[in-house]
């Protein structure tokens, strides 16, 4: 086991903050785990031995994806038909049990003009312990678009690394959207390069930290194609002893004219023993662009309080209705039903708790 | 097709003249246990700051250089000289007692002029020595000590300044605070009484004339119960082709119920490198505001720091800078929430030009401790052409649930649409831009006195002479 530095800020500050990275210690060594896989006709699937592309960043980094490419597992190869809107998502369901040691891999391309969604959720009994990983690489050709939905809801003992890069051509569009539920420790790392000229990245988060947990996040969107365009949306709740670190990089490589970027993050925080850590990061190497980035960290507006509570609302209710109500705001953008019934069934586990 | 910026070089002969180093005192390039032993000795130090002295340079070696920010590979420490007296240099109260060619230098600046129009004392050094200091008798008669920090060491304030001399920021906090723990000279001691309030502002202004010099001036002002105190900085060089250091320290105290508005002006010339530290500590019910103009240097790593330590504590930061051609300036603010119901608010501007790299860097702390605490964060960059870079790093680390945080940043460009609706009225582009850049600034012109900010607008108008596109 050797110790792996992963959501590394492309822009490093102060060493005292302990922002600029995450050292995991100890990282041990996984093998394949097992995944069920449902595929649209219109995907064609096979296992691969190594990705297909190359030179791909990814949001935990260099080392993390060195450790997947160096593992000897097979790469769940997905590539949709060109010109295709599929019709059914690409479903990808892990289920994590007893001790865990696993690690998976795909790498989903879609061709010029086809679209696809890929649900992905990784659940795991409640005795489940131990260490899971994911790499996910993509790849978006021109006027094609990827939703890519990622559900976590894993026992308090599973430490979680789920990382994702890819590129985006010509008018591509890339649609990340993650729900953390759970988890010991949970990684989230994503590089998308807006190459292409008009390309897109929409990413959602909602999270629900609770107990011990803790979630770790490096998102970066680097623009460098033209009047490419970034959204990045978190949103959360810290309860318990919750500790997050949220690292968002918008990064306007010169010659990205006429490129906007956008990210705001919306923190809800419900106990005094909480932790949040927030670094939203504008980098900026070309003057013809808009870039804006926003934070909301704490209790909740002492208007909205105030309104509730004058409708008959105990705090503690009004508190608990709007935790939810940020993870179901997440939750409404997903078209599949399956996973938002799985959602909506971990949120209804977790207001008992 | 848009016409891309045109940038002439800056005309900075206000600020850019200089005198001969004849018969000016100096110890060696370098930095060694000689050296400082030496310093200490000039300096006629107690013992205990020569052992802090000795103590720090030790730190110093300890202590990488930051491996997160601009490069300071130019910097070399080897020929850098930390120590230059002027000749003939003693401190008085009279410019007509000045040595004629550093008169001339202040003059030049305009000091004594503001002195007798605004201040109510001025401190003024050159190199590493004040070589002026006074303070206007009705504000001496209220209590006021304002005087040179050597001087004070020896006297009545010695404990004083023993108990609070580099506490805020100690040596170990970072590779160049130790280097001023080892090497500072000169600089000021203000200390303002109880419930007084000092009306006009006192003024420092540093000026280092020697090539290849490091300024390593330390400023202690310790604001009592309720008192109130503006003070203001001022920094100027002239360029030369070898690396200048300035590696101030700023340490304020500000008491129960007090206010102390600091503002700075800060326009060193591009061939130095600007690691200034400055921090405050603020008690219960009182309050900093920090006005900060950065214009000048080849690199600044500048972030003036706001320990909100008393409850109800509070701190404002407001700041512009502007990096031209040949500057990468790196700044900001940290604030630290440390005691309830505390609050802070952070306004900045950031204006890169001809290639310059500017960078806004920022950290807003809230412990377990400060339950009720608020902050506000926003920050404003514009990028005037293509060739230039700007860059903003906030960090937020909130410990409690009881904390109302916002933060917002926003980075764009001067509309097209706004230039032309002000050519539409008559004005040149060129006025046009520097009128936008002015009014993106305002928001520390605004703060400062009159003629301050008259400078500052001179300095952007300056700065965006020859800038079409």
């Amino acid at each position: 086991m050797n110790s792996m530095i992963v959501n590394t800020l492309p822009s490093p500050t102060w060493n005292w903050l302990h922002m600029n990275e995450q050292t995991i210690e100890d990282f041990p060594k996984l093998e394949e785990g097992a995944v069920l896989i449902e595929v649209p006709q219109e995907v064609e699937a096979e296992a691969k031995e190594a990705f297909t592309t190359s030179n791909v960043k990814t949001g935990m980094g260099e080392e993390f994806l060195n450790m997947i490419e160096n593992s000897g597992i097979d790469i769940d190869y997905f590539e949709a038909k060109g010109d295709t809107r599929v019709s059914e998502p690409l479903r990808v369901e892990i289920e994590y049990q007893d001790q865990v040691n696993a690690v998976n891999a795909a790498e989903i391309l879609v061709p010029e003009g086809s679209h696809l969604v890929c649900v992905m959720n990784f659940t795991s009994d409640d005795k489940a312990c131990g260490n899971a990983a994911m790499e996910t690489l993509y790849h978006v050709a021109k006027n094609a678009s990827l939703t890519l939905i990622q559900v976590t809801s894993l026992s308090d003992e599973v430490n979680f690394f789920n990382d994702i890069g890819g590129e985006c051509d010509e008018k591509g569009e890339f649609s990340l959207i993650q729900v953390v539920l759970g988890g010991k420790k949970t990684y989230l790392g994503s590089h998308t390069a807006l190459s292409g000229y008009k390309s897109r990245l929409s990413t959602d988060l909602a999270y629900l930290v609770k107990g011990n947990s803790g979630l770790d996040v490096n998102y970066v969107a680097s623009h460098t194609g033209k009047k490419t365009g970034c959204d990045i949306r978190a949103n959360g709740v810290l309860r318990d002893h919750g500790q997050k670190m949220f690292r968002g990089t918008i990064d306007f490589v010169k010659g990205c004219a006429g490129a906007v970027g956008s990210e705001v993050e919306d923190v809800l925080l419900m106990d005094e023993t909480v932790s949040n850590q927030t670094i939203p990061v504008i980098l900026c190497a070309e003057e013809d662009v808009e870039g804006t980035h926003g934070a909301t960290i704490g209790k909740l507006p002492e208007d909205l309080m105030f309104y509730l509570k004058s409708r008959g609302m105990s705090e503690k209710a009004i508190y608990e209705m709007m935790a939810i109500a940020r993870i179901e705001a997440v939750a409404d953008k997903i078209t599949d039903e399956k996973t938002r019934t799985l959602i909506a069934n971990r949120l209804g586990k977790a207001e008992e708790v | 097709m848009k016409e891309k910026a045109v940038v002439a070089d800056i005309d900075r002969s206000m600020y850019d003249f200089r005198y001969e180093e004849k018969d000016a005192y100096k110890v060696d390039e370098g930095l060694t246990p000689e050296i400082v032993e030496q310093i200490s000795k000039e300096k006629n130090d107690p013992k205990w700051m020569h052992d802090f002295r000795l103590k720090s340079l030790e730190t110093y070696h300890q202590i990488q250089v930051p491996q997160w920010g601009p490069s300071i590979e130019g910097l070399d420490m080897d020929h850098i000289v930390t120590y230059v007296r002027p000749k003939d240099n003693k401190m008085v109260k009279d410019w007509e007692d000045v040595p004629t060619d550093i008169k001339d230098t202040f003059e030049k600046l305009g000091i004594p002029q503001a002195e007798r129009k605004s201040l109510a004392g001025v401190g003024a050094q050159y190199d590493s020595e004040l070589v002026y200091h006074n303070v206007k008798d009705e504000v001496a008669a209220q209590g006021v000590i304002y005087t040179d920090l050597e001087s004070a060491m020896h006297g009545e304030y010695a404990d004083m300044i023993q108990k609070h001399f580099m506490k805020l920021v100690p040596p170990s906090d970072h590779k160049f605070a130790a280097l001023h723990g080892a090497v500072w000279s000169g600089g000021s001691f203000v200390y303002v009484p109880k419930g007084v309030h000092v009306e006009i502002p006192l003024q420092s202004y540093f000026r280092l004339n020697a090539k290849g010099a490091g300024q390593f001036e330390h400023t202690l002002i310790i604001v009592d119960e309720g008192a109130y105190l503006h003070f203001i900085e001022g920094c100027s060089a002239p360029k030369y082709n070898v690396a200048n250091l300035h590696a101030g320290c700023v340490e304020l105290f500000v008491g129960k119920n007090a206010t102390l508005r600091y503002s700075t002006i800060e326009n060193w010339s591009k061939n130095m490198y600007n690691l200034n530290t400055k921090r405050a500590r603020v008690e219960e019910g009182g309050k900093v505001e920090w006005i900060s103009g950065s214009f000048g240097s080849h690199v600044s790593y500048l972030y003036p720091m706001s320990v909100l330590a008393g409850k109800g504590s509070r701190s404002e930061f407001t700041g512009v800078t502007f990096a031209g051609a040949g500057q990468n300036l790196d700044t900001g603010c940290k604030v630290i929430h440390n005691a309830p119901d505390t609050s802070s608010y952070v306004n900045t501007r950031s204006i890169s030009k001809g290639g310059g790299i500017s960078t806004f860097r920022s950290s807003v702390v809230v412990t377990d401790k400060a339950k009720g605490a608020k902050s506000s964060v926003s920050c404003e960059s514009l990028m005037l052409d293509d060739i230039s870079r700007s860059d903003t790093i906030p960090a937020m680390d909130i410990r409690t649930d009881d904390a109302d945080i916002g933060h917002e940043a926003k980075i764009g460009r001067i509309s097209d649409e706004v230039v032309f609706y002000l050519m539409s009225r008559g004005m040149s582009e060129e006025d046009a831009r520097a009128l936008i850049v002015s009014g993106f600034a305002d928001n520390v012109s605004k703060e400062l006195p009159l003629e301050y900010a008259v400078e500052m607008n001179n300095l952007i108008r300056l700065e965006m002479k020859g800038s079409i596109g």
